[in-house]
């Protein structure tokens, strides 16, 4: 349904980006591999290589981003449309950044005005949009949506289901393993690093990064990992508690319940150890991360990403050659007071996004390091009063090196809401016309994931994408 | 002395059947038990473990009781349950403690705080800060303990929270929680009524003026307290079995309970309501009006209908017709009725319930036990929450001893209980005689506090699965929602910040000690610090012989459960702290204090099974 579908290039295939020693197909089969192939020096070479790295970064604006008011119709006849659907939730045309996409559709769009970095980034050919993109089953036209015979993702519109399906990819399931996780879960044997998840969340226990066996091991923005009190202690009142408590923790237990308690914490403990020097000693940013938000009780958006950055700083030392990482920054859910409220937060967002791509260019390592937002759902372009509920289809924003920016892909869909809007559902819910799977699967190919795995991930995929065609499923990466 | 160590196995050959209140470890039943000791020191004889004064299993029974039914008791509540009680009868006499509300906690807290203010006239508040020390002080050594602790249990379900605009007015919260309190042991019904009413409820779910549809405007009623009420207060999104299982179809797959039509239908019932009242300060008008915002109206008063912005249509969800033309009060009176009588509500409520006072995984039967006395409470009432606690904490499942075996039995203690579990259990110093806990730095180190979820769904959803064992035998524990590399070392810092330590000065002779369980955030140089402290000194004489404090610890803490692994554990850490210079308070001091911290971050403790 995009409308660019890139042939993968045989540039891309053999990974002449800094950042990929070797093609996708290949890297892939040489993980799979890589524990029987152990003594052929040769394939093991080609994983370790020190300049084979990759990181996905993944934002989710929970709650519901707005998006239509993110990436917004500027010219006069599409917004007009766009202005009588929202109403009193419209933001003025001649407050719109203008952004100009490489491929046009003829009409012009604008930035919501608080994302003035975010504009120079799209400029700058470093960020693109996709439009229009939902949780889907299988594909649909409005009147099989109100027939009610093609299935369609569990729970719409409730919060606690969508946001998990933009998290498993299995949107017709309630499933508790995320496609982050299950990726990690298959490209375990990419690092070197066996103490340290390659999935880390700067936001706790989330979807995204649980997989089968693999779990997030979690970062406090601020100040990193975090180390028992006393740890180092040898005055013997700490040596005899440290002694009990890693006894207790290395002890098994057939409860998996207590299994599981004392299983986290080990794997915390193992981790710091290797992980907090190098945190400690982060590179002196250029551009520093300057809190968004002063006063605010919790450490703003940009910490996150700081502790991101130096994460990544630390790739060699830590022996990472394939990171996940994973933000939830919440409270999108603008039923009121809209406006003011995703104004403030589009700032917050625009700020970190800045930040984290100079840290990225500075380490030289942005073409290797893909920044990519989910949101359960975008809202309804009609107002209920001073806010807006929950709709279905959204727009999406990709930030990095690998990003074929200064675009938006997919479509941008007619905004009248009429019937003879062929997506318009209800007060302004929109029929996405891009399945979320075909989004993710142009971000799972990137980060290595061959096409014949995808269907692992996203069991819904071969209805939306020919993973044997060769094709981009969107195009927005250079794969 | 060299500490003679004992090891007692117990072997159960043979439980032929669960019974109700007897059945547990060393509850006299000599039959197909085995004791064998490696030695017999002092009081501690193998014959011992089978009779009272042994393992002491009523001690247990009743320590175990109070954990499920309490934020924590200490030995002589344990004590006296065991010597006194039954377990309905106990509930019985919880029914009728008297009622204390929480927001006149709050106003006293904060009368105190002005009057201790240079300038009061510049003081704000009472904010989220004074309703978490009226919280503190109601919950520690008070007798209203059963209420309380399901108060808190629907204080996650029927969830508003401070993380929020909210957090700006205590009383914002402090009132709706007093509506928690008021019908912990009323009717769910009345609660539902309640609960949407609230202006609180109303800003947080955006149903607080939400005006009817403007056609010309483009304006549809806001859907946010439609669809929350039937996804999380009542109904769910599939249909259940009244054992809670879902309700399938020919295919196997489950049936949605409602869908978006049904949501904007609904949405139209809760339009048109306001503020019930305006704030003293706004004092250039008398009535309140539709559109008047949440900072200007009462945060206690019910929300009040406003007939003209109220959608009078006729609205139709989940088959069932709200005519129109009806004042507004009464379609909303109709709709919480109807959800509230649906057959989903009883599972969905019971089945939550049981997960926050006993266990993670109940068995259908006993969802469906609890489900029928919320169906019908023996005397044709629905939704008495007396007979629903009874039918939770009375049940063989939550009881027995064949049950506790079980290997999916048990949960993780939330962060919450633990804190306040310590905090009732240990006796307490507090350096200005208030237990004004300021919640926010136990907050920081777990992600949990007492009304201070991230979102309406709770700090963790009731099925979340985390990795590993758990989750490949399909079973769920939302806890461990919170247990993750980062917070679960916090907590055992925070642990480790509680047991604190002491020194002996010899030339002051004197004790000084450091470590404190919690503190406010009003501590003056005029008035001294102000913070609460565990008091050791009640152990510190037994623990010469490190068993003694082990013991202890174990019947208040873990119910008797303490594995002989970790008791092991537990035994060489506590008899290696130990020297032979000083005055001997000190290492007896950091002994028991070293006993809270290993117990408090063992398994044994933090699963309770």
């Amino acid at each position: 349904m995009g409308h660019k579908h890139h042939k993968i290039s045989r540039r891309g295939f053999l990974g002449q980006l800094s950042c990929a020693a070797v093609g996708y197909t290949t890297f892939f089969s040489t993980l799979t591999n890589l524990k029987m192939l152990n003594a052929a020096a040769g394939f093991n070479s080609a994983v370790q290589n020190s300049g084979d790295y990759k990181a996905l970064v993944c934002i989710l604006t929970s709650g519901g981003l707005d998006s239509f008011n993110m990436l917004v119709p500027r010219g006069n006849t599409e917004y007009a449309q766009y202005a009588a659907a929202r109403t009193n939730m419209a933001l003025a045309q001649n407050q719109l950044l203008p952004i100009t996409a490489a491929t046009p559709d003829g009409r012009q769009y604008g930035l919501h005005p608080s994302m003035t970095r975010s504009k120079t980034l799209f400029d700058q050919g470093k960020m693109a949009f996709v439009s229009n993109v939902g949780s889907l089953v299988q594909p649909l036209t409005r009147q099989q949506f109100y027939d009610g015979n093609i299935p369609v993702p569990l729970g719409l519109f409730s919060h606690s289901d969508q946001v998990q399906h933009w998290q498993t990819g299995v949107p017709h399931a309630r499933q508790a393993v995320g496609w982050g996780g299950k990726i990690a879960d298959m490209l375990v044997a990419a690092n070197d690093n066996e103490n340290i998840s390659m999935s880390m969340s700067l936001s706790g226990t989330n979807l995204f990064q649980t997989g089968n066996n693999s779990v997030e091991f979690a970062l406090r923005p601020l100040t990193g990992a975090v180390g028992v009190d006393g740890r180092n202690d040898n005055w013997v009142v700490p040596q005899m508690k440290m002694a009990a408590l890693n006894g207790m923790m290395n002890n098994t237990y057939s409860d998996i319940y207590k299994k599981t308690y004392t299983h986290t914490i080990k794997q915390s403990m193992l981790g710091f150890e290797e992980l907090q020097p190098i945190l400690d000693n982060p590179p002196v940013w250029t551009v520093p991360f300057v809190n968004g938000r002063p006063g605010s009780w919790n450490p703003t958006l940009n910490m996150s990403f700081e502790m991101i950055a130096r994460t990544i700083a630390g790739r060699e030392q830590l022996g990472m050659n394939r990171q996940i990482f994973f933000v939830d920054f919440g409270g999108w859910d603008h039923h009121d007071e809209l406006l003011n409220n995703q104004a403030t937060m589009l700032t917050e967002l625009d700020n970190a996004l800045h930040q984290f791509n100079a840290a990225m260019e500075q380490l030289g390592i942005a073409d290797c390091v893909t920044t990519f937002n989910i949101s359960e759902f975008s809202r309804t372009l009609a107002s209920n009063g001073n806010g807006t509920d929950h709709a279905w289809g959204a727009n999406t924003f990709i930030m990095g090196g690998a990003v074929n920016g200064q675009d938006i892909y997919g479509t941008y869909p007619q905004l009248n809401i009429n019937n003879s809007n062929p997506l318009m559902l209800y007060n302004g819910v929109l029929l996405p016309s891009m399945s979320a799977d075909e989004y993710f699967a142009e971000i799972a190919l990137w980060f290595g994931v061959p096409p014949s795995e995808l269907a692992t991930l996203f069991p819904n995929i071969g209805y939306f994408y020919d993973y044997t065609s060769g094709n981009n499923p969107v195009g927005f990466l250079n794969l | 002395m060299r500490h003679s160590l004992l090891f007692i196995s117990i072997f159960i050959v043979n439980v032929t059947q669960a019974q109700l209140y007897n059945d547990y470890i060393g509850a006299g039943h000599n039959s197909g038990i085995t004791v064998t000791a490696s030695n017999s020191v002092g009081s501690s004889t193998p014959e011992k473990t089978l009779d009272a004064s042994g393992m002491d299993h009523k001690t247990f029974e009743a320590s175990r009781f109070l954990a499920q039914t309490t934020f924590g008791a200490n030995i002589d509540v344990i004590e006296d349950f065991r010597d006194n009680w039954e377990y309905e009868r106990w509930i019985d006499s919880q029914f009728v403690k008297r009622l204390d509300l929480i927001t006149p906690e709050v106003d006293d807290i904060w009368a105190e705080i002005l009057s201790e203010s240079d300038d009061p006239d510049n003081e704000f508040g009472p904010t989220a800060l004074q309703f978490n020390y009226a919280w503190w002080t109601q919950n520690i050594g008070n007798e209203d303990l059963l209420r309380q602790r399901i108060a808190y249990a629907l204080s996650q379900i029927l969830v508003i929270s401070y993380n929020s605009d909210l957090s700006n007015w205590a009383e914002s919260i402090s009132g709706y929680y007093d509506v928690l309190l008021e019908h912990s042991f009323g009717n769910y019904r009345d609660l539902l009524m309640e609960v949407t009413l609230h202006p609180s409820m109303g800003y947080y779910l955006s149903h607080l003026n939400n005006p009817k549809t403007n056609i010309a405007a483009n304006v549809n009623p806001d859907q946010n307290y439609a669809r929350e009420i039937m996804q999380l207060f009542t109904i769910g999104l599939v249909q259940l079995e009244q054992n809670g299982t879902p309700v399938t179809d020919a295919n196997g797959n489950q049936i949605p309970t409602y869908n978006n039509e049904d949501v904007a239908e609904l949405a139209k019932v809760f339009t048109g309501l306001m503020g019930g009242g305006l704030e003293e300060w706004v004092d250039w008008k008398s009535n309140v009006d539709f559109g008047d915002d949440i900072g200007m109206i009462s945060k206690v008063l019910p929300m009040v209908m406003y007939q003209p912005q109220h959608e009078t249509v006729s609205k139709t969800f989940l088959g069932y017709t709200i005519p129109a033309g009806q004042p507004g009060m009464t379609d909303i009176q109709q709709a919480v009725d109807f959800l509230f009588n649906h057959p989903n509500t009883a599972p969905f409520v019971s089945y939550r319930l049981i997960q926050r006072l006993v266990k993670s995984n109940p068995s259908p039967d006993y969802v469906g036990r609890v489900a029928a006395a919320f169906a019908n409470n023996g005397q044709g009432v629905r939704g008495d929450m007396k007979a629903v606690i009874k039918a939770i904490l009375l049940d063989i499942e939550a009881r027995s001893a064949e049950s506790m075996a079980d290997p999916t039995n048990g949960k993780l203690r939330e962060p919450m209980l633990r804190f306040t579990h310590v905090a009732n259990a240990m006796p307490l110093f507090a350096s200005r005689n208030r237990y004004w806990n300021n919640g926010y730095d136990f907050y920081e180190a777990t992600r949990q506090h007492v009304m201070y979820s991230p979102s309406v769904f709770n700090f963790y959803l009731p099925d979340f699965r985390p990795v590993g064992d758990i989750a490949t035998q399909n079973l769920v524990a939302p806890e461990f929602k919170l247990h993750n590399t980062s917070s679960s070392i916090t907590y055992i810092n925070r642990v480790n910040g509680w047991v604190g330590g002491v020194w002996f000065d010899q030339e002051q002779q004197q004790l000084n000690e450091w470590g404190s369980l919690f503190w406010s955030w009003h501590g003056s140089e005029q008035y001294g610090e102000d913070y609460v402290r565990l008091v050791f000194s009640e152990l510190e004489p037994i623990a010469e012989d490190s068993e003694n404090v082990i013991n202890e610890l174990d019947r208040i803490f873990t119910h008797g459960q303490l594995s002989d692994e970790t008791r092991q554990l537990m035994r060489t850490s506590l008899n290696g702290t130990y020297w032979t210079w000083g005055n001997p308070i000190e290492w007896r001091s950091h002994r028991v204090r070293s006993a809270l911290y290993i117990i408090l971050n063992s398994p044994d403790y933090n699963i309770f099974k």
